[in-house]
């Protein structure tokens, strides 16, 4: 009576007919987790047209960069000069704003001077969170 | 001798049903046709000198709604791969912002050794075509390599 049979007779190969389960659940999770890279840049507001806004002198701290990316840092009218790299200009804006809060940066670059340089102090004002920025070309 | 059929009979016996076996290769060979030919609109990339900047940050617009203007080093300005004089820039983003319904943000992506003469004028083109929201494109710059310099 010691009959002992195998009840079920296992297949030697891998099922297959899920891999195509498998590989639509692959592709959909990829798809629903990709992320394209976005452009990334430091964002500005332009002026309307022909809206010139007096502003007190009092209120404008000008920041000109010169064509060897050296930042020339004068307080409303007064003549006195502060040079300084274009990394300093967070700290400076930091410290002038908490003593005026309506302070404008009016960074006024040299035709001459490169593109990197403007973007170097416009950089240090957006690290910095400053949101009063004007940018002018320098006229002489 | 009678035989039912006349002496034919089936000789095949074809399945009454359509195979489904290969509807997953079909599926597969459809996604991959179109995952060839699919072409995302976009222009071509310049040859530019990137910026770099600490504190840039994504464009908080839909893709489609970004306008790149690209301004190489020797002074030369493109917009959706075509080549345009600075003064012919107003006039060419004016029609695009209307149409847009004024959503459009363009991203200028200057060369860093542009001279800034260019990039006013190219700002004040952008003044006088109306557009408000625009971006100076950089990309991210290390804290690393911020220290290093």
């Amino acid at each position: 009576m010691a009959v002992l049979k195998k009840k079920s007779r296992p297949s030697g190969e891998v099922p297959m007919s899920s891999t195509a389960d498998i590989a639509f659940l692959l592709l959909i999770f990829f798809l629903v987790t990709t992320v394209f890279p976005k452009d990334k840049g430091l964002a500005i507001v332009l002026p309307e047209e022909s809206s010139e806004v007096e502003v007190s002198q009092n209120n404008i701290l000008h920041l000109i960069v010169q064509p060897t990316g050296i930042v020339d840092v004068k307080r409303g009218e007064s003549q006195q000069v502060q040079q300084m790299r274009p990394e300093e200009v967070e700290g400076l804006w930091r410290q002038e704003i908490t003593g005026n809060p309506n302070l404008i940066a009016a960074v006024k670059t040299h035709p001459d001077a490169s593109y990197e340089y403007m973007v170097d102090v416009l950089d240090a004002l957006h690290a910095a969170n400053a949101e009063r920025i004007s940018l002018q070309v320098l006229e002489n | 001798m009678s035989m039912k059929g006349g002496g034919f009979e089936r000789s095949s016996k074809a399945s009454e049903e359509i195979p489904s076996s290969s509807l997953a290769d079909i599926a597969f060979l459809l996604l991959i046709f179109f995952m060839v030919t699919t072409v995302f609109p976009s222009d071509q990339e310049r040859p530019i000198d990137w910026v770099e900047a600490e504190s840039s940050k994504k464009i908080d617009e839909k893709t489609k709604n970004i306008l790149n203007i690209w301004v190489q080093e020797n002074g030369t300005i493109f917009i959706n791969d075509q080549s345009y004089a600075i003064d012919e820039v107003s006039q060419v983003i004016a029609p695009l912002y209307r149409d847009s319904d004024r959503a459009l943000v363009i991203s200028i992506r200057g060369d860093r050794d542009v001279p800034y003469r260019t990039m006013d004028q190219v700002q004040k083109e952008l003044v006088a075509a109306g557009v408000v929201r625009v971006v100076f494109a950089a990309q991210l710059e290390q804290q690393m390599q911020r220290a290093r310099r």
